[in-house]
């Protein structure tokens, strides 16, 4: 064992902090719909036109397939996560090195997620409101619930989507006024056009990585395929039904204008004791983006303490604070979305084609280690 | 019983006896303190000098009387130490070689015996326990079911248990806390059904558990509970019996202290506190509705009011024109922004609640109506709240006291008061804020180590059964499993009988 002098390979975890197989549907499916669908359908409208909802579904079938194969490559482990493999693949050195980029691009998606809500919550309710202090709420809580460990981040993420999936309920009510005339001409785009469509939605797919980290706290690793498939699919229906209302609704010029479209759709409902619903949403958004903040930061500060055992505690400040300089400085709406542009970028290399190119590399490694094995 | 004695440690050392009787009345005087209704009778029976001594407020004269003096004086036997705890009709004698051991008998109700040159004293437990009757409960009252609640007596308490528990299984361990005024504490369990663990968590915090007294079992409950900083109470205080059995016989643990009216029931779910056992007395599905009604009330009496706060300050935008009038019009005259308005017309009513909870029954009733009617209407034309608001005032103040723990709604009125001044500074945001932190503070809670927020994370499918719901007794034959408990059937399931027809014509 040459490469595992600084750092175990496999992880040890005690019965306690387990989570069952099942909570990772709910991990799943909230991390992926939080910001990146408040915006998608402009993003993928730009590329594919009115046949987006054919690049969604290529998308949604290349994320199946990109979730099958991580699961490829934990499974030929123990225990472990992809700090894990890493250094396992490529040695110590480069391994940290990738792990330190990995979890360097998860601080990334943090930020937008932080600064992207901010930004909604000045929009939509509050123009005036420092972003400070926005900030500083939203910190409060991350802190809080990261402090309590994993077992806090995966209920946050079960509780919170519960409480908050009933606003996809509500879509019903642009639905009904969808046009169809909005998406013909039928598929008139080109393949290309499609794919760049599908590489579009990439933003709103990101949050699988956690499969990464999340790994070696499952219970019944058996059974831990199957929820997260139907997570994913779950977030391919939610991001076609989105962009589907959105196109139907807004037609092309219009819904290339709006940044956030989805929250624009909620602007039309309206009930005797509601005027703007979309006040609601917004707030209730929070608890959309709360458990992803949780999650992210909770990956941060495990990944920290596995590669370089520093305890997660020094690294949650560490990133609270980073956060909250960035959460109160960014103001830009241009500057917002060239970073989400970037994160969006780098996590469709990472999180989406490096699974792709690792799953082939830990096979030679096996067979080469099954062959060594053989010799001696 | 080593505890209490250790309070005499500095005393003398044993081997005293034999001694004169005149001076065993010295040393028991000057161990007591000189008790002024401490009693000395030395009596001469065949030839021997007995002293019998006691407190006379303290035991039972009746039986002093038959079980012991009469059968002391009129015997023809010549009596020893022996045979004093043999013959005499009284069941309850000891034998102690110290003074300081029998003076903590004499103070707990006994009464000694001392035959001169004998080398122990001999005592007999004859307390005459001053208690009241079984009452109504008072604080959790139910309309069907069993009506009786715990007295301040232990002795009763054990004694209604056990009358309801017929089961040997039922285990009722003995604890002495309080290393200056001791009290006794009873661990109850059912041994073939409690989890072996958590019994030995409770045990173990019993143990450990040094202080000089307790008062209560409320008092006890927070020496016990896992977290003390938080609003929420982790254990469920209950005064009624029939609830403290139900618990029991679901494999809870139950601690009785003497001298308090209420049993703690461990571990208990945040949801526990929303169930009632007049859940049990009803049909399922009306229990269901009214378990629902409770789980709204409790919501609707922390948002209500923190909602009106963000709305009216900051998002009047989200009210419908025909309302944002009425709701203009009613606030115009009002000088208050909407979270002092709140505030104050929120302290009114803590006010009356508390007012009527100090007050003697009687008079309580008048102060709520008066408060209720006059003042809410005086402040409405003073101009110094709106109409609205004293709705919705009213109705989350109603909502608070659906919860059938008086714990638990005291905790939720608390904790409207932080919601509503985040809604004051950060408007609908500020109560999502307030709401998550809330679940997550929830999440983060254990109960005698079990997490609190049961059976809804850690997700568990079957216990929703009998937490958030309440199906038919037909269904529901598992006890909650998620607290492992030794034996989670209740009983064997039915065997599915063949499926009807409309029309059975038989055969």
């Amino acid at each position: 064992m040459t490469w595992g002098i600084s750092m175990d390979i496999n992880v040890a975890v005690k019965p306690g902090i387990r989570i069952r197989a099942f909570y990772l549907f709910f991990i799943i499916a909230n991390i992926q719909n939080g910001t990146g669908i408040m915006g998608v359908p402009r993003y993928i409208y730009k590329e594919a036109k009115q046949d987006s909802w054919v690049s969604i579904l290529i998308a949604g079938l290349f994320i199946h397939i990109v979730v099958f194969v991580m699961f490829q490559i934990l499974n030929k482990y123990e225990n472990t996560d992809i700090f894990g493999i890493q250094v396992d693949l490529f040695g110590n050195w480069v391994g940290k090195i990738l792990g330190t980029i990995f979890i360097t691009y998860v601080f990334g998606s943090l930020l937008t997620v932080l600064i992207n809500y901010i930004q909604v919550v000045q929009v939509f309710i509050f123009p005036t409101l420092s972003r400070w202090m926005i900030t500083i709420l939203l910190l409060l809580i991350v802190t809080y619930a990261v402090l309590g460990g994993l077992r806090v981040a995966v209920g946050v993420a079960f509780i919170f989507f519960i409480l908050s999936i009933w606003l996809v309920i509500f879509l019903y009510k642009p639905m009904t006024l969808t046009d169809f005339g909005h998406f013909k001409p039928l598929l008139e785009a080109s393949p290309k056009e499609l794919l760049l469509g599908a590489k579009a939605t990439s933003y709103s797919f990101l949050g699988l990585e956690i499969l990464f980290f999340i790994y070696p706290f499952i219970d019944n690793k058996k059974k831990a395929q199957l929820p997260t498939q139907i997570g994913i699919a779950t977030t391919t229906f939610i991001i076609l039904l989105v962009t589907g209302i959105s196109i139907g609704f807004f037609g092309g010029d219009t819904l290339e204008q709006a940044i956030w479209p989805v929250l624009i759709l909620y602007k039309l409902i309206e009930y005797t004791l509601i005027e703007r619903f979309d006040i609601i949403v917004v707030s209730q958004w929070m608890m959309v983006i709360i458990p992803i903040m949780i999650l992210l930061s909770w990956m941060i500060t495990y990944g920290v303490k596995r590669l370089y055992k520093i305890s997660q505690k020094k690294t949650l400040f560490v990133v609270i604070l980073l956060l909250l300089i960035c959460g109160g400085t960014i103001k830009n709406q241009y500057t917002i979305e060239t970073i989400i542009d970037y994160v969006a970028q780098i996590g469709f290399w990472i999180v989406i084609i490096y699974p792709l190119i690792l799953y082939p590399l830990v096979l030679i490694k096996k067979k080469t280690n099954k062959n060594k094995e053989g010799e001696s | 019983m080593k505890k209490r004695t250790n309070k005499f440690k500095n005393s003398k050392k044993k081997g005293e006896f034999p001694i004169v009787i005149d001076q065993l009345e010295q040393s028991v005087k000057d161990q007591l303190h000189d008790e002024a209704n401490l009693i000395f009778k030395k009596i001469n029976v065949q030839n021997k000098n007995i002293l019998i001594f006691y407190i006379s407020y303290l035991i039972d004269k009746k039986r002093l009387d038959d079980n012991l003096f009469t059968p002391l004086l009129y015997s023809e036997t010549e009596w020893s130490t022996s045979n004093l705890v043999d013959n005499l009709p009284i069941g309850d004698g000891k034998q102690y070689q110290t003074v300081e051991e029998v003076c903590s008998q004499i103070i707990s109700g006994s009464v000694g015996v001392y035959i001169e040159n004998e080398n122990e004293i001999v005592t007999f437990s004859i307390l005459n326990n001053q208690q009241r009757p079984l009452e109504k409960p008072e604080r959790e009252s139910i309309v069907i079911g069993p009506q009786a609640a715990f007295s301040e007596s232990l002795e009763t308490n054990l004694n209604v248990v056990r009358a309801s528990i017929k089961s040997n299984e039922l285990v009722a361990e003995k604890f002495t806390i309080g290393s200056r005024l001791p009290t006794e504490v009873r661990l109850t369990y059912l041994k073939s059904l409690a989890n072996d663990e958590d019994v030995q968590t409770m045990r173990q915090r019993l143990n450990d558990l040094v202080v000089d007294d307790i008062e209560d079992s409320s008092v006890l409950s927070q020496y016990l509970e896992d977290s003390s900083i938080s609003i929420f109470p982790q254990f469920y205080l209950t005064e009624r019996v029939d609830r403290f059995n139900y618990s029991i016989s679901k494999g809870k643990i139950g601690v009785l202290s003497d001298g308090s009216p209420e049993g703690i029931v461990a571990p208990t779910t945040f949801f526990g506190f929303f169930e009632s056992t007049e859940d049990v007395y009803f049909r399922w599905n009306i229990a269901t509705f009214f378990r629902m009604l409770r789980f709204i009330a409790m919501f609707i009496s922390f948002i209500l009011t923190p909602i009106y706060v963000a709305v009216v300050t900051f998002h009047y935008e989200i009210l419908p024109i025909s309302l944002l009038e009425t709701l203009g019009q009613s606030r115009s005259k009002v000088p208050f922004s909407p979270v002092l308005e709140v505030l104050f017309l929120e302290l009114i009513i803590e006010l009356l609640r508390e007012a009527g909870a100090r007050l003697p029954t009687k008079v309580g009733q008048t102060i709520g109506i008066v408060g209720g009617i006059v003042l809410g209407q005086a402040a409405v034309d003073a101009g110094l709240t709106s109409n609205v608001l004293i709705i919705v005032i009213a109705m989350s103040a109603l909502a608070s006291f659906t919860a059938p723990s008086y714990l638990m709604g005291s905790a939720i009125r608390v904790i409207r008061y932080p919601l509503i001044i985040v809604a004051g500074l950060f408007g609908i945001i500020g109560v999502t804020f307030g709401l998550c932190l809330l679940i997550i503070h929830l999440l983060k809670m254990t109960s005698l180590g079990r997490p609190y927020f049961l059976p809804v994370y850690p997700f568990v499918f079957k216990d929703l059964d009998n937490s958030l719901i309440r199906l038919p007794f037909g269904i529901s034959n598992k006890r909650s499993i998620s607290y492992r408990l030794k034996d989670d059937t209740r009983y064997k399931e039915k065997k599915s009988t063949k499926k009807k027809d409309i029309d059975d014509l038989g055969d």
